[in-house]
């Protein structure tokens, strides 16, 4: 047996083990115990799946008795890719939720889910054939569906998002399904090497579509994104962490699949039609973060706007690759792989962020919290390295990503006088508009979440009283600041690594120069992070000095002001709250984003001209949710009624249908 | 002498069956509905000795005095036990006036018999030109069952579906092997036994056996 089947054997035996051991351990041993095992499974996915990246080959074959291909887990570099960043994630849930879950989270039912669910993500990308591929992505929804619902019992919203999470889910999968049943029909073979069919042919557009539509589902794009700000902000934050930062990297993972692997080279009509769903995703998911006041949903929000991107990334790719500008497709490519790697360090320690302000503060409203930075200094660094990841800062790794993606699509536009559509010559400029919007709504969505959680002064006595977290969830939250940091400061490898992974000639595409700096020479274009960080320093460095030299010959007077400036007696309710941040952001995008307001007035007894306290509340629901899903929802009910009428329990009217379907057999018999 | 008889003694026995499955959709008194029940099963059992005697088989005499000990006097005694005085008190309110339903009966055995002629033939045989009788037999049955609320009612509509099975099988091929006809004649008392047993206990917890007061247990 080669290297990575042993380890993804010992995936396998490690989560049965951590299995038996959630059924078995006393509650009080439960969750340190499924933490170790947890964080041991991770490990495993990590080395393989770094194994399977660095080239290694072999696999796992699982003997079946059925008629079809074997089924065989042996990830290629693309799947080790994926298997490397779904158990990164992993190490930082496990290692996190060692020491965060209690009550209902801590369960022996969700223990059972965590490895299960682990398990699963990490053998999604390892699958060579469809069977395996399928029974894997089961294994994952069913582990995730459990662990969502391990507080249903004492909050309702938590069943309500349940609901919503399996419908989805099982929608995801038909399509899914139903793709690869048309590509088995079309090939006749189930794994992957025998299912290739010519890209052109009409199954070929069938099963793009159904897979659009199933991965584009557990991806979170527009408009099959209804679970997502439902069920990340109610699930517990361990769990959000693992489903925004990994679970939904196993969708794009799947678009990939069928994209680059199984239909490479489609008509240009896919490229466009990827391009448009991930801008309109980009777009909508951050034009709803940033006007939300829930943490959670928030970041809920802003991952379907990171997905977006990288599919505008994976579409503008097709699209160039159709017209022969290899050099900015595999850019375009590479940079959608990134942005994917990154989205899964920054947001996973956002959402871990989230899960330490809640442990903390008991609190995700935003309007509620403030003044956290002094009292939780580990979760505010590592909640603010990765809001600089989110906002595509510089020296993170959002930024390296976004970059390379717009480098990618300002001189893939241009390709060199070939002959190009009038769709695709407007779609490069106004992906490039689309981004350029969605990098300044991240940065004032991220600027409200850190700026209002952790500076200022404390909105409410739970935020007043808040600690830090037990030093395991300060390490999670660390490791996870860490690693966007690395990945910004040291793109040039990993460009290159990631580039091996769906190139076919990778140096031409990517290449590491410097300390650890990328550069794309196809098009001509370089960054140097570690470069920007030492010359920003030289600049700084003189300007920082001759202040302080400045300072000290002019000696600081303390004055006090009269009346203090009004400053002396603000209270925190005098702040900027979240909402009132985000205000001028709705009004300017009231009409996509329909609001309703409520303002209620109380006046003093006396006079109604004197007003005794304003309450205003806002609210911004989801445009396809009570637009799209809605009115299909309420025909399904109405259906559902008719239904009942005519399956009504009465044992007569049963036996009438019996009755009358018999007539009428005979009655056609005898014609 | 008695092949003179022959096919009147077939056509009295099915005339009779016919007639006692048209009054058991008119009655709608519980009682008169099981002596209707017992007539009728005396009458498969005189087609089923005819048939045998017809055709020299001895077995069929014996499936005749099977026939005529389960279906003429064991059931019939099984559903009305009871004590007389209180089930000649049961009236049946079935969801068909006795109008329609006649006018249904009607309509069912003319079915019957344009569905046997058309499909199968009538055949040149006696008891060929009678089968039709028993597929009427089986559709009026299955109207009972659906027009009666009683859970008993439902039970007569029930066994005379099985009569009509019966006596299709007779006519057409002479019945079916006698340990097959035991069995089924078991299985049978077995399940009224069963469902009569199930009514009582009904009526003790409900008050009542009116099946369509029960819809609620669905849920």
């Amino acid at each position: 047996m080669t290297g990575i089947g042993a380890g993804l054997l010992l995936q396998l035996g490690l989560g049965a083990l951590a299995v038996v051991s959630a059924l078995m351990a006393a509650p009080s041993l439960r969750s340190r115990a499924g933490g170790i095992l947890c964080t041991l499974i991770a490990v495993t996915g990590f080395v393989t799946g770094l194994a399977a990246l660095l080239g290694a080959t072999g696999g796992l074959l699982i003997p079946i008795a059925l008629p079809m291909d074997p089924l065989l887990l042996a990830p290629d570099r693309l799947g080790g890719l994926f298997m490397l960043v779904v158990s990164g994630v992993g190490i930082l849930v496990s290692l996190y939720s060692m020491s965060s879950t209690r009550g209902p989270d801590a369960s022996r039912t969700a223990w059972v889910a965590m490895p299960v669910f682990l398990v699963g993500m990490q053998l999604v990308p390892a699958a060579t054939d469809s069977v395996s591929f399928l029974l894997a992505w089961e294994i994952m929804t069913l582990g995730s569906t459990v662990l969502l619902l391990a507080d249903h019992a004492s909050r309702a919203s938590v069943a309500s998002a349940g609901i919503w999470y399996s419908a989805m889910s099982q929608l995801s999968f038909f399509f899914i399904l139903a793709g690869f049943a048309v590509l088995a029909a079309a090939s006749g073979g189930t794994s992957f090497a025998n299912l290739q069919i010519e890209s052109g042919s009409w199954p070929a557009n069938v099963a793009f579509v159904l897979f659009l539509l199933g991965f584009g589902g557990k991806a979170e794009l527009v408009p099959l994104h209804v679970w997502v700000p439902r069920v990340l902000p109610e699930a517990p934050s361990h769990v959000s962490a693992a489903m925004s930062g990994a679970m939904v990297k196993v969708g794009v993972y799947g678009g990939l699949l069928v994209c680059v692997r199984l239909l490479p080279d489609g008509p240009a009509w896919w490229g466009i039609a990827i391009m448009l769903i991930g801008g309109a995703s980009a777009l909508y998911g951050i034009l709803q973060a940033s006007v939300s006041s829930d943490l959670k949903v928030l970041l809920a929000y802003s991952t379907t706007e990171n997905m977006g991107l990288v599919f505008l990334g994976l579409g503008a790719s097709m699209l160039l690759r159709g017209y022969d500008a290899t050099a900015a497709a595999d850019a375009a490519l590479v940079a959608a792989l990134l942005l994917a790697v990154s989205h899964a360090a920054f947001k996973s320690t956002l959402f871990l962020g989230a899960g330490a302000i809640i442990h903390a503060t008991g609190e995700r409203n935003l309007d509620r919290l403030g003044g956290l930075g002094a009292r939780m200094p580990v979760t505010a660094a590592a909640f603010g390295v990765a809001s600089l990841g989110a906002a595509a800062i510089p020296i993170t790794s959002g930024f390296v990503a976004e970059w390379m993606l717009l480098q990618s699509l300002i001189h893939g536009g241009r390709l060199d006088g070939a002959v190009v559509s009038v769709a695709a010559s407007v779609a490069m400029p106004l992906a490039v508009a689309v981004i350029a919007l969605t990098a300044g709504l991240a940065l004032l969505t991220f600027v409200k979440a850190y700026g209002i959680a952790f500076l200022a002064r404390p909105r409410s006595t739970a935020a007043a009283d808040a600690h830090e977290v037990p030093p395991l969830m300060q390490l999670a939250l660390a490791l996870g600041a860490l690693s966007v940091l690395a990945l910004g400061l040291l793109p040039g490898p990993v460009a290159a690594l990631v580039a091996h992974t769906v190139s076919p000639n990778p140096t031409a595409a990517v290449q590491s120069v410097g300390l650890g700096g990328v550069s794309l020479p196809g098009i001509g274009a370089v960054l140097d992070p570690i470069m920007l960080v030492v010359l920003s320093a030289l600049v700084a460095i003189p300007v920082i000095v001759s202040i302080i030299v400045s300072a000290r010959r002019h000696p600081h007077r303390t004055v006090d002001l009269p009346w203090g400036g009004g400053g002396s007696r603000a209270r925190p309710r005098m702040q900027y709250t979240a909402t009132s941040y985000a205000e001028p952001l709705v009004r300017v995008f009231d009409d996509v984003l329909r609001p309703s307001r409520d303002v209620q007035v109380t006046h003093v007894a006396e006079s109604r001209y004197l007003v005794e306290r304003v309450q205003v509340e806002q609210r911004v629901s989801d445009v396809f949710e009570t637009r799209l899903y809605r009115p299909v929802l309420n025909l399904f009910q109405r259906y559902g009624i008719v239904v009942r009428q005519v399956a009504n329990g009465s044992i007569h009217r049963y036996l009438s249908y019996s009755f009358v379907a018999l007539l009428i057999v005979l009655i056609v018999v005898s014609l | 002498m008695f092949e003179t008889f022959y096919p009147q003694l077939i056509g009295l026995c099915t005339g009779a069956l016919l007639l006692t499955s048209a009054l058991m959709v008119w009655r709608h008194s519980l009682l008169a509905s099981i002596r209707l029940l017992a007539l009728q099963g005396i009458a498969l059992a005189a087609l089923v000795a005819v048939i045998g005697i017809a055709e020299g088989e001895p077995e069929l005499v014996l499936v005749s005095l099977l026939i005529l000990s389960v279906k003429g006097v064991g059931l019939p005694w099984v559903l009305a036990h009871q004590s007389k005085a209180s089930i000649k008190q049961i009236q049946e309110s079935p969801r068909l006036n006795p109008t329609a339903a006649l006018l249904a009966v009607t309509l069912l055995t003319i079915l019957s018999y344009v569905v046997v002629s058309r499909v199968f033939g009538l055949g040149d045989t006696t008891t060929g030109h009678a089968a039709p009788i028993g597929l009427a037999m089986v559709l009026i049955g299955f109207l009972l069952l659906i027009s009666r609320r009683r859970a008993r009612s439902q039970l007569i509509g029930f066994l005379l579906l099985d009569n009509g099975i019966a006596t299709i099988a007779f006519l057409t091929s002479g019945g079916v092997p006698i340990l097959l006809e035991f069995a089924v004649s078991l299985d049978v008392l077995l399940v009224v036994l069963i469902l009569h047993v199930f009514a009582g206990r009904m009526r003790t917890k409900f008050g009542g056996t009116a099946v369509d007061q029960l819809r609620e247990l669905h849920d």
